[in-house]
């Protein structure tokens, strides 16, 4: 068996990659779904978490072949730009279903099994403008919010079973989410931000492993490294 | 790693979070008021008594020279675990005793930042961490003056967060629940019951069905003082077992 296992979703790049690297540096070895390629994961899946078909699937096999998952980061997520009154339904309905959808998928998959050994971890990756809004982000936002809810939720529901549910709301992070002529990476915006530049891919990944590994008396709650953008 | 400056280190709290922070390999200062011991952890962790009254602005300055002049360095991560807390209902608590907590509690963490802030400057930057109190978010019956304290040490880690992460100082704060120290003497006196009659109405109040122990709260604040977090600041975090709370 070895080291413990843990799931990442959206493995292959940005906050979900440094998660992969920060576990691995901890003695874990991580199985990594997602769209595209993990070349960090120890083993990769091709999945859409919104399918929940096919998370079900990836997880079976993954606990099949390389023993039980014993935390999940739930890293996948897409971003848009999109004011209100331009957000078409299949937008809308497709940002909840990955970022909503996909730590729903990944939770019941993986938690079954956490309860029943006693123990285990998940960490979401929500976003500072889950709590303090945003512009032009409102679908973004909402599906964001809605994970805060859910993993308040399934804090309370599995905290007497051993099982600690957690996220990290992270504010503007230099990953590829953010395009090169992105608004988030102009100067004018970065002066508004007291820290004066964007949060780390690294630093995400070192607050969802302390929630994993050190935080064990913390449970349902939202750690925001965000620049001081949300205080 | 920084010499780190941690208030109330005579306590159950403050004696875990110096431990951790010796253990991370930080040079500890350790403070907490004249008379309380502080020699024995000093040896224990090689570092550096330091005490004074937090209530005292003098003497938290001097403190803070004396510090310096001992390492040979500036402070560059504070650590503020000094508090008092009293049980007592609102309408007959005495005043005095009242603002006592009110001046140790906050005006402690405060005078603290301030007497440091010059010499993180001076060194390019550094590390608060306040702790803070579920019940600076919640309030608590008979503990209004406690409450007022942290809800006081809430804000002003916010403002500070604020105002000083342009200077490369991050300020952020821990808000645990009830932690299994001594002090849970108090709340048992307040309620007339054995500490374990009350350390177990407490646990049952807890979704992981427990109190916290100071070395988990410990290691929240040894996370927070991480220089790998430059952009974590003005935040909150809550190391209590998932027990429902206003949002802060």
């Amino acid at each position: 068996m070895g080291a413990r296992l843990a799931l990442v979703t959206g493995a292959a790049g940005g906050i979900g990659a440094a998660m992969v690297r920060e576990l691995a540096a901890r003695g874990w070895r991580t199985a990594g779904l997602d769209l595209r390629p993990a070349p960090d994961a120890l083993h990769s899946v091709g999945v859409d978490v919104a399918d929940d078909g096919q998370v079900a699937a990836a997880v079976r096999r993954i606990e099949r072949e390389l023993g039980p998952v014993e935390a999940a980061v739930c890293a996948a997520g897409h971003y848009a730009i999109v004011p209100v009154s331009d957000i078409d339904w299949s937008e809308w309905t497709r940002m909840l279903r990955v970022h909503l959808g996909g730590v729903v998928n990944v939770c019941r998959a993986v938690v079954p099994g956490m309860v029943e050994r006693g123990r285990g971890d998940v960490v979401a990756v929500t976003s500072d403008l889950a709590i303090g809004g945003g512009h032009a982000e409102a679908h973004y936002a909402a599906a964001k919010g809605a994970v805060i809810g859910l993993v308040r939720s399934l804090a309370a529901e599995l905290a007497s079973s051993g099982v600690r549910v957690n996220a990290v709301a992270p504010g503007p992070t230099d990953t590829p989410l953010l395009a090169p002529d992105s608004p988030w990476r102009r100067p004018a915006f970065l002066q508004t931000l007291p820290t004066g530049r964007l949060t780390s891919a690294e630093e995400v990944a070192l607050a969802a492993a302390y929630l994993i590994e050190d935080g064990t008396f913390c449970a349902g709650e939202i750690l925001s490294p965000n620049a001081g953008a949300v205080i | 790693m920084a010499v780190a400056l941690i208030t109330g280190a005579g306590g159950g709290l403050g004696t875990a979070v110096a431990r951790r922070l010796a253990a991370g390999g930080h040079l500890v200062a350790l403070n907490d008021r004249p008379g309380r011991p502080l020699t024995a952890l000093a040896a224990e962790l090689s570092g550096v008594a330091a005490p004074a009254d937090v209530a005292d602005p003098a003497a938290v300055t001097a403190m803070v020279a004396e510090i310096e002049r001992q390492t040979g360095e500036q402070i560059g991560l504070l650590v503020t675990g000094a508090a008092r807390m009293t049980m007592a209902p609102f309408a007959g608590h005495d005043l005095a005793d009242w603002w006592r907590t009110i001046d140790v509690d906050l005006g402690g963490t405060f005078g603290c930042a301030q007497a440091v802030m010059p010499g993180m400057v001076e060194r390019g930057g550094g590390r608060m961490v306040f702790v803070a109190s579920e019940w600076g978010l919640t309030g608590w019956p008979d503990a209004t003056a406690y409450s007022a304290s942290k809800a006081g040490v809430v804000a002003l880690a916010k403002s500070l967060g604020r105002e000083l992460a342009p200077l490369g100082i991050a300020v952020n704060a821990v808000a645990p629940s009830v932690i299994d120290t001594p002090r849970l003497e108090v709340d048992a006196a307040a309620a007339g019951v054995p500490v374990e009659e009350i350390r177990a109405r407490y646990a049952a109040r807890v979704p992981l069905g427990r109190i916290a122990t100071p070395e988990e709260v410990a290691e929240a604040i040894a996370f927070l003082a991480d220089d790998r977090l430059p952009t974590l600041v003005g935040q909150i975090l809550h190391v209590n077992g998932g027990t429902a709370r206003a949002r802060a």
